[in-house]
């Protein structure tokens, strides 16, 4: 029962970790918190849905998702933020601007789903089970971990080995500085708000085929549990934001399992808060997290 | 012209309600603190109202006491920790404070209803009572800013270290901030809870936070006339345009997208500002 849970959970926590990561990675960059991460989340799994609804092949619906949701992050940051960034208030700002995208794209979904429940037709995914030593695992869980662990390792190699990466992590560093080596800032945001959002839409995909329920505010627990991962990881973290999804995943799961139900929401913010309060900087941030002290 | 009276008076009610949670909202922001716990704290204000009301019978008068100080002491708590936070912290921690609101809400059942709500609250609260409390915090507030407690309040939000340069104690002002704000929400929640019948835990969840925000955010942040433009404006504007009211969240996101781009400092704000402007170049051009 237990290693069928712990199990349970590593499948789990690929998708937050996909989640998180570009959440992260748009926090690190512009220290802005994007909370209509979420919306894009879901707005990858609604463009899978309709791909597959109008008959087309669920490999498809992955590819149009990705970069359906890649591009909607992208005209989020030019339409919410790139003006903010000018002006420097983006801290205050970009919450509410972003609070503001989530809603639009949102109503929008609602509007075009008609406040439906949607549901991939049956066997869109081959329902499998193999078993072993006493485990199940289906091929859609198996499926899922390996997306997540390809996906991540893809992000990896680009940030990590590519001269793409170095420019990140540049502007990263110090916008300022990277300008003076002729990076091109905005090209850069451009750029890593699509690796986010193209996370979040393969997320939502995963998401939809396995819960196989798509609704316009699918996207809300995740982010709430994406600000869990995040400032656990350490905000802007990429190793962190890993290990953060595996530890929340894990926990989630153990919770859900073993804790009176209902009960999960309540554990779950109240160690996000203990969280903020005790270790704002998360297991392996470096920044002295807005601590006044620290700061000024 | 009584009955077109009558047929706006829900509209109204909604208005002086929302104008409160607004004046929670905005009193923190403006001594600096990034919190959006003003809808947690209206929950837990209303619950308290709405179970001395169900469970013990309690007077109106005891019950919205009771919601106050409930709101008031819940902020209070809520400050210690949050002090040691800043910004996008802050942010967050309330979020997840609210969130733990709601499903502590739906999980103690026996004392809240749980996930069904509380039902059969006596309704004691008409217009009258919601503008004369809407009329005293509008004054209050109005009173706050005239006095020293706002200069201090813009000072810290300006910038804290020159703040804490000039004595001005940043801690004790955010826990006033706070608490001030806890009891503004807790009354406007206990008059919610007498003037509705029911409560619903999600009621005061994010979504609350949102319209809460749009409020302050739309009217500014600066001036008492701040939350009493920008709630008016968005209570009447789904009202005005029928066809636009199942479009509301639309309207409310672009509308925060494009007032925090274009008019950061909100309608009532930038119109202050200019008519200052404008006051000063006369006079700068008549000496």
């Amino acid at each position: 029962m237990l290693a069928q849970q712990l199990l349970n959970g590593v499948v789990v926590s690929g998708v937050y970790a996909l989640f998180a990561l570009g959440f992260t990675l748009v926090f690190g960059i512009q220290r802005i918190l994007n909370l209509a991460h979420g919306a894009i989340f879901m707005t990858g799994a609604m463009v899978a849905y309709y791909t597959v609804a109008g008959g087309g092949p669920l490999w498809l619906g992955f590819i149009l998702a990705i970069v359906a949701s890649g591009l909607l992050s992208v005209l989020v940051e030019l339409v919410c933020f790139r003006r903010l960034r000018k002006t420097g208030d983006e801290e205050f700002g970009g919450i509410i601007s972003s609070i503001g995208a989530g809603l639009v794209i949102m109503s929008i979904a609602q509007q075009v789903s008609m406040t439906q429940v949607l549901r991939f037709p049956f066997e869109t995914f081959p329902v499998v089970i193999f078993k072993f030593w006493g485990l199940r695992v289906s091929m859609l869980q198996l499926f899922m971990a390996s997306a997540a662990i390809i996906l991540v390792i893809i992000l990896g190699y680009f940030i990590y080995r590519t001269s793409f990466g170095r420019r990140v992590r540049a502007v990263t560093n110090n916008e300022h500085a990277a300008m003076l080596m002729g990076i091109n800032p905005n090209r850069i945001y451009s750029q890593t708000y699509f690796l986010a959002g193209a996370l979040a839409g393969a997320a939502g995909v995963l998401v939809g085929l396995a819960f196989n329920s798509i609704n316009f505010v699918m996207g809300e627990p995740y982010l709430m549990a994406g600000f869990v991962v995040i400032i656990l990881g350490g905000l802007g973290s990429i190793p962190g934001a890993l290990l953060a999804s595996l530890v929340f995943g894990m926990g989630q799961t153990l919770t859900i399992a073993y804790l009176p139900s209902g009960l999960t929401d309540t554990v779950i913010f109240a160690v996000l808060f203990l969280l903020l309060l005790f270790r704002p900087h998360g297991l392996m941030g470096k920044e002295e997290a807005g601590n006044l002290r620290g700061r000024r | 012209m009584s009955q077109l009276i009558a047929g706006y008076l829900p509209l109204f009610d909604l208005y002086l309600l929302h104008l409160g949670l607004a004046f929670s909202q905005y009193i923190v922001l403006r001594a600096g603190v990034f919190s959006l716990a003003s809808a947690a704290l209206a929950g837990i204000g209303a619950y308290t109202a709405g179970i001395f009301a169900v469970k013990l019978g309690a007077h109106p008068l005891l019950g919205l006491t009771a919601g106050t100080l409930t709101g008031m002491l819940a902020a209070l708590f809520l400050s210690i920790p949050l002090a040691r936070l800043r910004g996008v912290y802050q942010a967050i921690a309330t979020v997840a404070f609210i969130q733990i609101v709601v499903s502590l809400n739906i999980y103690s059942e026996g004392l809240t209803g749980g996930a069904m709500g509380l039902n059969g609250i006596p309704k004691s609260v008409g217009t009258g009572s919601l503008l004369i409390a809407a009329a005293a915090v509008t004054y209050l507030v109005w009173a706050i800013e005239r006095n020293r407690l706002g200069r201090a309040f813009n000072a810290i939000r300006q910038d804290e270290a020159v703040a804490a340069s000039l004595g001005i104690s940043i801690t004790w002002h955010q826990s006033l901030a706070f608490a001030i704000s806890g009891a503004l929400a807790g009354l406007f929640g206990g008059l919610q809870a007498y003037h509705s019948y029911a409560l619903d835990p999600n009621q005061f969840g994010f979504h609350l936070l949102i319209t809460i925000l749009s409020y302050v955010i739309l009217g500014g942040r600066n001036s008492v006339l701040g939350p009493l433009i920008g709630t008016a404006i968005l209570i009447i504007l789904p009202e005005l345009a029928r066809p636009l009211a199942a479009n509301r969240m639309v309207i409310y996101g672009a509308m925060l997208i494009v007032v925090i781009n274009y008019l950061p400092k909100g309608i009532a704000d930038t119109v202050i500002q200019q008519v200052r402007d404008r006051r000063l170049r006369l006079s700068g051009g008549a000496s």
